[in-house]
């Protein structure tokens, strides 16, 4: 598992990425890209899915959004499962699914097994 | 207790959430339920008060977004709340909103570049139309050079008040007018003794060009004008060149009026029945047409020429 200032990332057993942002954290784009620096290393260079628990989130700036949503660089994921809950989390996720779309398939969960389910599933295809 | 004395205890203690404590009477119970009540009470005050600042907090925000302020951010509590959540997705809101005008301002300033290199570069062939007919010394080739060199001058004048004005899509033909007339008589009539020039312009805010309209108003202005200085007043004869703008609001837009007359020696016989006969006079003619105005020409007392267009409301 590697920690970051606002990260925690590791591998699932279950083969897909799992990062959690840590309680109240605000989100830079410096920490998005120590982010992908912790998957790319989790990974090995290999392309895995993703399980991002954004439930504690407090904010995110427009520079990490932009870097998450991988425009114009080969993306390091190949689905991103989004777990929100409060309030704060579930608007950040529908950014993420409307203006700050991600060029990978990009879903929104609020219970953790319907995102790992879905993530299998991206697995399996 | 009775029924309804008895509810309103009860009622008392599930709205407290107090316990009675042993030994305490009824009245020591009802003073300090209704003591935990009121503090109760007090703190939900509280909390929507503090809540309808946050609330007014963000939509001070978005009055600021309104006005393309985007330095104001919403404050976040640690509840993340609704509320934390509505200033959250303002926020990046604003964040998009601010990308976006960003992208709006380098096309505004784009433009300006534009308008500002097309006028450089009608004045650079003015120029170069200038030197050359410096070399022409024979007067009537010399003076076919000038007047395309005012032709052009005309037109880069339209450019420079398009990249001065506030939103690089409208000239202030009002202004405009003043200062092509200004230029012309500086050009013909360096004294300014022998003609004197009178410029009314009373078009006010209706007198906003778009290009299309500018361009060929300003092309026959420059015609008229630049006429009257070179063929009203032969010799040492003194006169007036007075150039009208005007506009007046119709029942289904504004019709404008552009005319120049003068008090000199009036058009050739025949000259105003044959108006397509001089380059000058089938340009007058071609540039109406191209605003749909209609051209009225006298000779007979001095000049008089007005070209009336009318410009629907939008």
């Amino acid at each position: 598992m590697i920690e970051t200032r606002v990260f925690f990332t590791s591998m699932h057993p279950k083969g897909y990425i799992h990062t959690k942002v840590k309680p109240g954290s605000e989100i830079s784009r410096e920490d998005a890209r120590t982010n992908t620096e912790a998957v790319l290393t989790i990974s090995e260079g290999k392309n895995f899915p993703i399980l991002v628990d954004l439930r504690q989130i407090k904010s995110i700036s427009k520079e990490a959004r932009d870097h998450f949503s991988m425009r114009g660089r080969k993306p390091h994921v190949t689905a991103i499962a989004m777990l929100v809950s409060s309030p704060v989390s579930r608007i950040i996720g529908n950014f993420f699914l409307g203006l700050n779309k991600p060029t990978v398939p990009t879903r929104m969960f609020t219970s953790e097994p319907d995102a790992e389910r879905w993530i299998r599933k991206t697995l399996a295809e | 207790m009775g029924t309804i004395a008895g509810t309103a205890y009860e009622k008392m203690l599930e709205l407290s959430g107090i316990r009675p404590l042993k030994g305490e009477t009824e009245d020591e119970i009802c003073e300090r339920g209704m003591a935990e009540i009121e503090r109760k009470m007090a703190e939900k005050q509280a909390h929507f008060e503090q809540d309808a600042r946050r609330v007014a907090d963000i939509l001070e925000v978005v009055m600021a977004l309104a006005e393309l302020n985007y330095t104001r951010k919403a404050e976040l509590s640690e509840k993340s709340d609704y509320i934390d959540g509505l200033a959250a997705g303002i926020n990046m809101l604003g964040e998009e909103l601010k990308g976006s005008t960003v992208s709006l301002h380098e096309k505004e300033v784009l433009l300006k570049e534009v308008h500002h290199r097309v006028k450089n570069n009608l004045q650079v062939i003015s120029s170069l139309l200038n030197l050359q007919a410096d070399q022409i010394s024979e007067p009537v080739f010399r003076e076919k050079y000038l007047t395309g060199r005012d032709r052009i001058l005309s037109m880069a004048l339209v450019h420079e008040k398009l990249y001065e004005s506030k939103d690089f899509s409208l000239v202030d033909f009002n202004d405009y007018t003043q200062s092509l007339a200004r230029s012309l008589n500086l050009s013909y009539n360096p004294d300014s003794a022998r003609i004197r020039l009178e410029t009314v312009t009373a078009a006010g805010t209706a007198g906003m060009f778009h290009i299309e309209t500018a361009i060929p108003c300003g092309l026959i202005l420059n015609e008229l004008i630049s006429n009257c200085f070179k063929y009203a007043f032969p010799g040492e004869r003194s006169g007036t060149v007075t150039v009208r703008f005007d506009a007046a609001e119709k029942e289904d837009g504004i019709e404008y009026l552009l005319g120049v007359s003068d008090d000199g020696i009036g058009l050739p016989e025949g000259m105003e029945e044959k108006k397509e006969e001089t380059l000058g006079m089938q340009l007058i003619e071609m540039l109406s047409g191209q605003i749909n105005g209609s051209l009225s020409i006298n000779g007979k007392k001095g000049t008089d020429i007005s070209v009336r267009f009318m410009l629907k409301a939008d």
